[in-house]
């Protein structure tokens, strides 16, 4: 793959600078994380059968912790941003709203700030 | 669909088109998930508490669901970051198969550690 396929091989790859740039970043990063996660998610959740209820009730007594109830709020934004910046990727795809883009882009990250904004709020009790 | 929007990736039509399907199914099975587990459990969250939530039909199809969806879409998305990295043709076929396999061994571990919760 020559070096100019690869750079528009994805949504936000084609402009290899700006907002584009680092709405495609992210969406690869925040991407992995949630993949990585899930990997562990099914691993931790699966111990209710895997070694039983106690050990499971054990598990989440351990991360009754502020600590992890922040790691969890982070994990909330990124899925808020992956699943808001994959709507824009389905609009473009779809040829909905291509000639203003970047206002999608921005209306969908107020929408996602907002989401996280009630999470925040749900969660606060727990980290102080 | 715009033809230069499937053109634009090298991963093949339906892997593109399935990534697209599970996307809005992640979306919407994800947005009863967390509501469900960070909004309305909150702090509840036990052995009991996922055996409650699950006994409830419609709530065993959702996370059944997400499942399904999320883990094709998490493995296709490192499946499509792998082939932005890797040189054409190198034992692609072999790497694909290898995505398969790690993909349905997962999705039944799942759903066989979610099934006393759902059948209680």
């Amino acid at each position: 793959m020559s070096l100019q396929d690869r750079e528009t091989a994805n949504v936000g790859a084609g402009l290899w600078k700006g907002t584009g740039m680092w709405a495609w970043i992210l969406f690869r990063i925040s991407g992995l994380v949630l993949a990585f996660y899930l990997f562990v998610h099914i691993g931790v959740i699966s111990q209710g059968r895997a070694s039983g209820a106690h050990t499971l009730n054990r598990i989440f007594t351990t991360f009754d912790k502020p600590l992890f109830v922040f790691l969890d709020l982070m994990l909330v934004a990124a899925v808020l941003y992956h699943a808001l910046n994959g709507v824009r990727i389905l609009l473009m795809d779809l040829g909905v709203g291509i000639r203003s883009h970047k206002t999608v882009f921005w209306v969908l990250m107020t929408i996602a700030a907002v989401l996280l904004g009630v999470f925040v709020t749900v969660a606060f009790p727990y980290i102080f | 669909m715009r033809p230069e929007a499937m053109a634009r990736h090298q991963g093949g039509m339906w892997p593109w088109l399935m990534q697209r399907v599970t996307a809005v199914l992640v979306f919407v099975t994800m947005a009863i998930h967390l509501t469900a587990t960070h909004l309305l459990n909150i702090g509840d969250l036990s052995y009991d508490n996922i055996a409650g939530r699950l006994a409830h039909s419609g709530m065993a199809l959702v996370d059944f669901t997400l499942l399904a969806a999320v883990v094709f879409h998490a493995l296709n998305g490192v499946r499509m970051v792998w082939l932005d990295y890797s040189l054409a043709g190198s034992g692609r076929r072999v790497v694909d198969v290898a995505f398969w396999i790690i993909g349905v061994g997962v999705f039944f571990y799942g759903a066989w550690a979610l099934w006393p919760w759902i059948t209680g």
